[in-house]
């Protein structure tokens, strides 16, 4: 699991991740992700690259997400997979964190 | 020996008859979550041999991680040497894994009445973690669970869906 970060307009954060968000991956990106929560105003989460995503995955994304959410901010969730977005919708986790497609649409959002 | 019948949360047409030893593959691992990597290459073997599709290869996967970390986490409190024995076998369609251990059992029992994912009211009143049950309810196409003798046994049973 790889996670990289790209700066957008209108103080958005948008955060890559790339592989597999299970208990392994999940540790990878736990320390980075709550760095970038400590800092982060809108934080855009993509997910277009991840293949897995398990209850461990679930907590490295909600717990920084709180965090963010604490400070006044807000955090999108963009382009999950099929079965990515299937565990969103299993857990509720799409019920408290917004999901989109479009990248535009995610963006208009968090502003 | 089973002290109890299965329990009412686990959905399925019942305990699926479990083969015997000379039929059924087996592994057997040390309680650590670094053990995950083995059983996941050991199940993709099998799901290479039954041709699955990406969908079932997903919730196999997903639901084999969410089982062993509730073994390892909870049930064992992440101490390692203990057992965890996990049989494989094909029967009807079905792809089933039955997990067995000694320990205590764990959340299962105490989530049994709320073992469907609960609507959260908000972002901040969620309690990180807990969606283990709920990912296994959604993804295997059927759940038992037996209290046994000093332990618990875990049967998942994936229909098979090839390409």
């Amino acid at each position: 699991m790889t996670l990289s970060t790209e700066s957008m307009d209108g103080d958005i954060t948008r955060v890559l991740l790339d592989g597999r968000l299970d208990i392994e991956g999940a540790a990878a990106i736990d320390l980075r992700m709550n760095v970038l929560a400590g800092s982060a105003k809108f934080l855009l989460i993509d997910l277009s690259n991840v293949s897995f995503l398990g209850s461990m995955g679930l907590r490295s994304i909600v717990v920084p997400a709180q965090a963010v959410r604490r400070r006044g901010g807000k955090v999108a969730l963009l382009s999950p997979v099929p079965m990515v977005e299937e565990v969103l919708k299993a857990s509720n986790m799409d019920k408290v964190l917004p999901v989109f497609h479009e990248l535009d649409a995610a963006v208009a959002t968090l502003r | 020996m089973i002290a109890s019948a299965m329990l009412p949360f686990f959905e399925g047409p019942g305990l699926p008859v479990m083969p015997t030893e000379e039929s059924q593959d087996l592994l057997v691992l040390d309680s650590r979550l670094t053990e995950l990597s083995r059983v996941q290459s050991w199940a993709e073997e099998l799901a290479d041999e039954l041709n699955l599709n990406q969908k079932t290869r997903y919730a196999i996967r997903l639901c084999l991680e969410e089982a062993l970390a509730n073994i390892v986490i909870h049930g064992y409190r992440s101490e390692s040497g203990h057992p965890v024995v996990i049989r494989r076998w094909f029967a009807e369609g079905t792809l089933f894994f039955a997990i067995e251990d000694e320990a205590t059992p764990f959340a299962l029992e105490a989530d049994a009445a709320g073992a469907d994912a609960q609507e959260p009211a908000s972002l901040e009143s969620l309690t990180p973690g807990g969606n283990g049950i709920p990912l296994l309810r959604h993804f295997a196409g059927s759940l038992a669970y037996e209290r046994l003798d000093g332990g618990n046994r875990l049967t998942m049973g994936f229909p098979v869906q090839p390409f």
